[in-house]
């Protein structure tokens, strides 16, 4: 099995996990978490190896990975920061 | 001979320059520092990725202030039809990093059905929505069934828009690769299909668990 077979099976494969996880999973530090790691982990086989980024231009390289860095630490503020985030954008 | 003609000519970039150290016979890895594709698609990537970004703060503020309706949202989604997007996604991008490959090492018809496996793939997509937005209507999930739905269906249906430029853009790199457009000297154009593709990839596997997974 080559390369982009073993990576498009292990992305399935996470795939599978997220799927268990919107069947059984329940709100908390614990399901938060396991989403920002699939998030992250995915994101990054997409950009590695779909994307071949890491021998692409290093400021392109950054920005991507800046994106997949970014998006799971909004889910976990999001989790943990939630009320003042609420109370930051609501107009008075 | 032949071997020594090869050691001296440099193996060509995806834009026709030649790279010293590489041979046109080795199975063609790019070379370090490059722009994948071309700079216009990266363009459009990076307006792409701030979009959603943004896009991305409306949902969690609208979940700040919405708790139970988030909740209990994902609760009422067709998951299988998230899971299936995912799964069609991700197996049309592996389409397109063979047909990269492909035209790489010069194989210019495995490419050219690669880029076609990619782009009928990726058609389950808007099939599968279309489906599961019946299913929704029938179980009465509109625009105004509450803010956790309306959230779901802008960010989703904006995903789907730019999903269609993609399939739109597939569709123009295989019948360009058909005609032998592309080769190991000039991919530029194949490859920046691939990576507007990868993005919506990269984007939609964010979308899926906000909407089907996280509570």
């Amino acid at each position: 099995m080559g390369h982009a077979e073993q990576i498009w099976l292990l992305l399935l494969g996470l795939t599978g996990t997220g799927a268990w996880l919107a069947e059984t999973g329940q709100a908390g530090w614990p399901l938060s978490l396991t989403v920002a790691g699939l998030i992250a982990w995915k994101g990054r086989l997409v950009i590695d190896h779909y994307m071949e980024m890491t021998t692409a231009d290093a400021r392109l390289r950054r920005v991507m990975y800046a994106f997949i860095v970014a998006v799971p630490l909004l889910v976990l503020a999001s989790h943990g920061l939630g009320d003042a985030l609420r109370d930051f954008t609501t107009l008075r | 001979m032949k071997a020594a003609s090869a050691a001296v000519l440099p193996a060509p970039t995806c834009r026709g320059e030649r790279v010293e150290g590489m041979t046109p016979s080795t199975p063609a890895t790019p070379p370090s520092g490059r722009v994948p594709g071309n700079a216009g698609i990266w363009v459009g990537i990076l307006c792409v990725l701030v979009e959603f970004l943004l896009l991305f703060c409306v949902y969690f503020v609208a979940k700040a202030h919405h708790r139970d309706a988030f909740l209990t949202g994902p609760d009422q989604l067709a998951t299988s039809a998230g899971v299936a997007i995912t799964c069609f996604l991700l197996t049309s991008g592996y389409c397109m990093v063979k047909a990269v490959a492909a035209i790489r090492r010069d194989r210019r018809r495995a490419a050219g059905r690669w880029v076609l496996a990619a782009f009928l793939l990726g058609l389950a997509y808007p099939l599968i929505k279309y489906f599961e937005i019946r299913w929704n209507l029938a179980h009465g999930i509109d625009g105004a069934a509450g803010i956790f739905y309306t959230t779901y269906y802008y960010l989703t249906l904006n995903h789907l828009v730019h999903v269609s430029w993609g399939l739109l853009g597939l569709l123009w790199v295989a019948a360009r690769t058909a005609l032998g457009v592309y080769s190991p000297h000039d991919y530029s154009g194949l490859e920046a299909a691939a990576m507007y593709w990868h993005t919506t990839d990269l984007i939609w596997l964010v979308i899926f668990p906000f909407f089907y997974v996280l509570r």
